[in-house]
C-alpha cells in the first residue's frame, strides 16, 4: 500500500521550474531514493512534501489521505541537508524542544530520548552544549532528533555527509531497523554506491522532472549492455567476426566481452568450448547506479539554466 | 500544547536564564544612577579653583571687601596687589597667581569689560566664580551710590512669572509631564532599538546554525517568527516589571525610613508626581505602545534577520532604515515634548512609525485635556493595523528569506519575497 503518492506535482520560482510535473508513488516500509544532480529539484521536491512549500499544482496524498501540513507535519520526520541545532543550548532540551515541535508531550519525549541517548551510547550528553559535539556526534544527536517521534516517514537529505565509517554504519544500520520496524524512508543523495546498498526502489530527478523511475533490481536490468566477463586459461586474442560477441577489454586477467544482438550466453559459451579453452567463470556485469547516473544525466549543464514558463 | 507556545518558552527561557540578562537588569539602574551622580562627581572636581591678582586703579575693590568675599566662597581667591603690581604683570607664576585683572579708572554709572590675563586658556566656566565675586561688590557699590535699601531692592526684584497652566486637565502639571514624558519615550526608543535587534540576531541565529529548515519542517515559518517576537517581547516586559518593582521597593524602603534627607525627598518628589498625572492611564498607554511599537518594530527587524547571511554588516546596511526611523522618532520627541499640541506632535502621534515614542511623551501632558480622545484611539487603531500589517509583510519575508542562503538581497527583492502570491 502506498505511504506517499505525488500526482503531477508543479512548482516554479520565478522563471525557473523547479519541479516540473512529477508523479511518484512511495509504498509502505520501501526505503526509496531519491537521485539527482545538484540543483535538479530535489530539495523543492521534498520541501513540498514536508509542507514547507506549496505546490503550485497537483497534489499529494499522504497515507491515504489529501496530505494536510499542519496535521500531518507530526507524522514525518525530516533532516534537511542544511542542517544544524542550537549551538548554545543544552542537548537534551534541544531533543526535548525538537520533539515537543513535532507534537510530542514532555513525558512522553523524555522517554524517548532517554531509549535513543542510550542506544547510541549518548547518556552522558544531556547537559552538554551542541558546541561541545564533535561534527559526527552532532550528526548522530541530529538523527536522534528527526526519528524520535516516530515518524510513518523518514526524509534524509545526504544523511552520511560528514560522517565517519564507523558512524555511517551506526546509522546505516539504523535505518535499515526503522525501515523493518514498518517506518518508510525517502533517501535523497546523489553518492550512488551507498543507494545501490540502502535502497529497494529509486527515482532520478533532473531538470525538475522524473527521468527514471523503478527497483534497483530492475533498473540495472533495464540498462545493461550485455556484458560479460570470462575467466579462461587461454588467451582470446584474435576473436572472428563470425563470433557471437565482440571483445570489449581485460579486468585482472579476465576477458570483457559483449555479446551481439540476437545471441545469448548459451551461444557465446558454446563458442569459447569449441574453441577448446577451460572456462572458470563466466558472469554478467550489470552498470552500476552510478554509470547510469552519469550516462542519462551527462550533457546537461550542471548548473541549471533558467527556462521560461509558458504557463 | 500549542506549537507557538513552545516556541515562546524557548525564546523567553534561554534569553531570562542568561547571565546577561540578570546582569543587564540589575545593572541598568545601577549605571543609570552612577552616570547622574557621576556627572555631578566630574562636574565638581573639574571646578578651578583660580589665585587672582587683582591690580585697581578705581578704588572701588578694596582689601577687606575682597576678603570678605573671599571667606564667602572658597572657590577661588582675589588678592588686591598694588605695590608690586610690576612684577606680577611681569611674571604671574612666579608671583604665585594664576593670572591677573587690571581694573581701570571706572566710574560707578559704568562699568568696563575687565580681562582676566593668564598665560595659558581658561574656560568662561573656570572664570565665572570671579566674576560673580566682582560683581557682588560692583552691585553693592552701586546700590550705596543709589541709595538703594534692602525694602527698595525687594521691590526692584520683584518679577512678573508666567506659568503654563493647563485649565482643560486642572491636575497636569507641565514639569513633571515633560520628565515624564521623557522618560517614557526614551524608554520605548530603548527597547526598540535593543530588542528589536535581538529579534534580528536571534533569526540569524537560526540561519547561520542551520536549523531554520529544521523547525520549520515542524512548524510554520510564520509561527516560528512570531513565537520569537513574542517571547522576546516577554523578555523585554520582565525586564520593565523588575525594574519598576525596584523603583516601588526603593519608594516603600523610602517611606518606611522616614524623614531622613534625600529618602524622604525622593518619596515626596514621587508622591507629588503619581498624584499630578494619571498614573493608571499612563502605565496602560505604555504597555500598550511599548507592546504594539515593538510588534511594529520587531517584525520588521525580523524579516531583515531572515534575509541576510551571518555577515553582521549586511544586517546592519540592510536594517540602517529601520533603525533610522526610529532615531527620527526620537528627534520627533523633543519637538513633542517642547510643543504637545503644535502639528509635530500631532501628525508625530498618529504616524505609526514614530507614535509609540512621540504618543508616549504626550499623554502625561494630560488626556484630553492635551491629547484629544479621538487622537489616542485613531493613533492606536493605526498602530494595530500597522504591525498587523507589518507582521504579516515580514512573515512572508521570513518564510522565503530563512531557507535562502546566499547573496544579500536587496529591497526591492524583498517587496517581491513579500508579495508573491504564496
Amino acid at each position: 500500500m502506498a505511504l506517499l503518492e505525488l500526482q503531477n506535482l508543479k512548482k516554479y520560482f520565478g522563471t525557473q521550474k523547479a519541479v516540473d510535473d512529477i508523479s511518484l508513488t512511495v509504498e509502505k516500509g520501501q526505503i526509496f531514493g531519491l537521485l539527482g544532480p545538484n540543483g535538479a529539484g530535489k530539495t523543492t521536491l521534498i520541501r513540498m512534501i514536508t509542507g514547507i512549500f506549496y505546490p503550485d499544482e497537483g497534489q499529494i496524498i499522504f497515507d491515504g489521505k489529501k496530505f494536510d501540513p499542519i496535521k500531518d507535519v507530526g507524522y514525518i520526520g525530516y533532516m534537511p541537508e542544511e542542517r544544524g541545532l542550537y549551538k548554545k543550548m543544552k542537548i537534551g532540551e534541544q531533543a526535548m524542544y525538537l520533539a515537543q515541535l513535532k507534537g510530542l508531550s514532555h513525558s512522553d519525549a523524555q522517554s524517548k530520548i532517554k531509549k535513543w541517548f542510550a542506544r547510541f551510547e549518548m547518556d552522558s550528553w544531556w547537559n552538554k552544549k551542541v558546541e561541545d559535539l564533535s561534527k559526527g556526534m552532532g550528526q548522530k544527536l541530529q538523527f536522534v532528533t528527526t526519528v524520535l517521534h516516530e515518524p510513518k516517514l523518514i526524509i534524509l537529505d545526504e544523511p552520511f555527509s560528514g560522517l565517519d565509517p564507523v558512524n555511517s554504519n551506526l546509522i546505516k544500520d539504523e535505518i535499515f531497523n526503522l525501515a523493518q520496524g514498518g517506518s518508510t524512508i525517502i533517501f535523497s543523495t546523489h553518492r550512488m554506491e551507498q543507494v545501490e546498498e540502502i535502497c529497494n526502489h529509486i527515482v532520478l530527478v533532473n531538470k525538475g522532472k522524473k527521468i527514471l523511475d523503478g527497483t534497483v533490481k530492475g533498473i540495472k536490468q533495464d540498462f545493461k549492455e550485455n556484458i560479460y566477463s570470462v575467466g579462461m586459461n587461454q588467451p582470446l586474442s584474435q576473436v572472428p567476426a563470425t563470433a557471437p560477441f565482440e571483445l570489449t577489454g581485460h579486468i585482472e586477467d579476465r576477458h570483457v566481452i559483449r555479446i551481439k544482438e540476437g545471441s545469448g550466453p548459451n551461444e557465446v559459451l558454446r563458442y569459447l568450448l569449441d574453441q577448446g579453452g577451460s572456462i572458470h567463470s563466466f558472469n554478467e556485469i550489470l552498470p552500476s547506479l552510478n554509470d547510469i547516473f552519469i550516462k542519462l544525466v551527462e550533457g546537461t549543464p550542471t548548473a541549471r539554466q533558467f527556462q521560461p514558463v509558458h504557463a | 500544547m500549542n506549537k507557538i507556545f513552545i516556541i515562546i518558552r524557548r525564546e523567553y527561557l534561554t534569553r531570562v536564564r542568561k547571565k546577561t540578562f540578570i546582569i543587564s537588569t540589575l545593572l541598568f539602574p545601577l549605571l543609570y544612577l552612577a552616570l547622574i551622580f557621576g556627572m555631578g562627581f566630574i562636574a565638581e572636581k573639574s571646578k578651578q579653583s583660580l589665585h587672582v591678582a587683582l591690580i585697581d586703579s578705581s578704588g572701588y575693590f578694596t582689601a577687606p571687601l575682597l576678603s570678605k568675599e573671599n571667606l564667602a566662597d572658597d572657590n577661588s581667591v582675589i588678592t588686591l596687589v598694588d605695590k608690586n603690581a610690576d612684577s606680577v604683570m611681569a611674571d604671574h607664576k612666579k608671583a604665585g597667581y594664576d593670572g591677573y585683572i587690571i581694573v581701570p579708572a571706572i566710574n560707578w554709572k559704568q562699568g568696563a569689560p575687565l580681562l582676566f590675563k593668564a598665560n595659558k586658556a581658561y574656560g568662561r566656566s573656570s572664570t565665572a566664580a570671579v566674576e560673580a565675586k566682582l560683581n557682588t561688590i560692583w552691585t553693592a557699590i552701586k546700590k550705596d551710590s543709589l541709595q538703594i535699601d534692602s525694602l527698595k531692592q525687594d521691590i526692584l526684584n520683584q518679577r512678573l512669572m508666567v506659568t503654563p497652566k493647563n485649565i482643560q486637565d486642572e491636575t497636569a502639571n507641565a514639569q513633571y509631564a515633560e520628565a515624564i514624558g521623557y522618560i517614557c519615550g526614551f524608554l520605548i526608543y530603548l527597547i526598540l532599538l535593543i530588542y528589536g535587534s535581538q529579534v534580528m540576531m536571534g533569526v540569524m541565529e537560526e540561519k547561520t546554525n542551520r536549523i531554520a529548515e529544521v523547525i520549520v519542517s515542524s512548524v510554520k515559518p510564520f509561527q516560528m517568527m512570531l513565537g520569537k517576537i513574542l517571547g522576546i517581547g516577554l523578555v523585554a516586559l520582565t525586564q520593565f516589571l523588575l525594574w519598576i518593582a525596584f523603583v516601588l521597593i526603593i519608594y516603600n524602603v523610602g517611606k518606611a525610613s522616614g524623614n531622613t534627607g534625600m529618602a524622604s525627598d525622593m518619596v515626596g518628589k514621587m508622591q507629588q508626581i503619581f498624584t499630578s498625572v494619571n498614573v493608571p492611564l499612563i502605565l496602560f498607554c505604555f504597555g500598550f505602545y511599548f507592546l504594539a511599537g515593538f510588534f511594529f518594530y520587531a517584525s520588521l527587524y525580523g524579516a531583515i534577520g531572515s534575509a541576510v547571511n551571518e555577515d553582521m554588516r549586511e544586517a546592519q546596511s540592510l536594517s540602517f532604515p529601520v533603525t533610522m526611523l526610529v532615531i527620527i522618532s526620537i528627534a520627533m520627541m523633543s519637538a513633542a515634548i517642547a510643543d504637545p499640541t503644535g502639528p509635530i506632535a500631532v501628525w508625530g502621534s498618529i504616524i505609526p512609525f514614530s507614535s509609540p515614542i512621540v504618543m508616549m511623551a504626550r499623554i502625561p501632558f494630560g488626556v484630553p485635556g492635551t491629547v484629544p480622545w479621538w487622537q489616542l484611539i485613531l493613533s492606536m487603531s493605526v498602530l494595530i493595523l500597522s504591525f498587523t500589517f507589518t507582521v504579516w509583510f515580514a512573515g512572508k519575508i521570513y518564510r522565503t528569506g530563512i531557507l535562502m542562503y546566499g547573496k544579500k538581497p536587496t529591497w526591492k527583492e524583498l517587496m517581491k519575497w513579500a508579495f508573491r502570491k504564496n
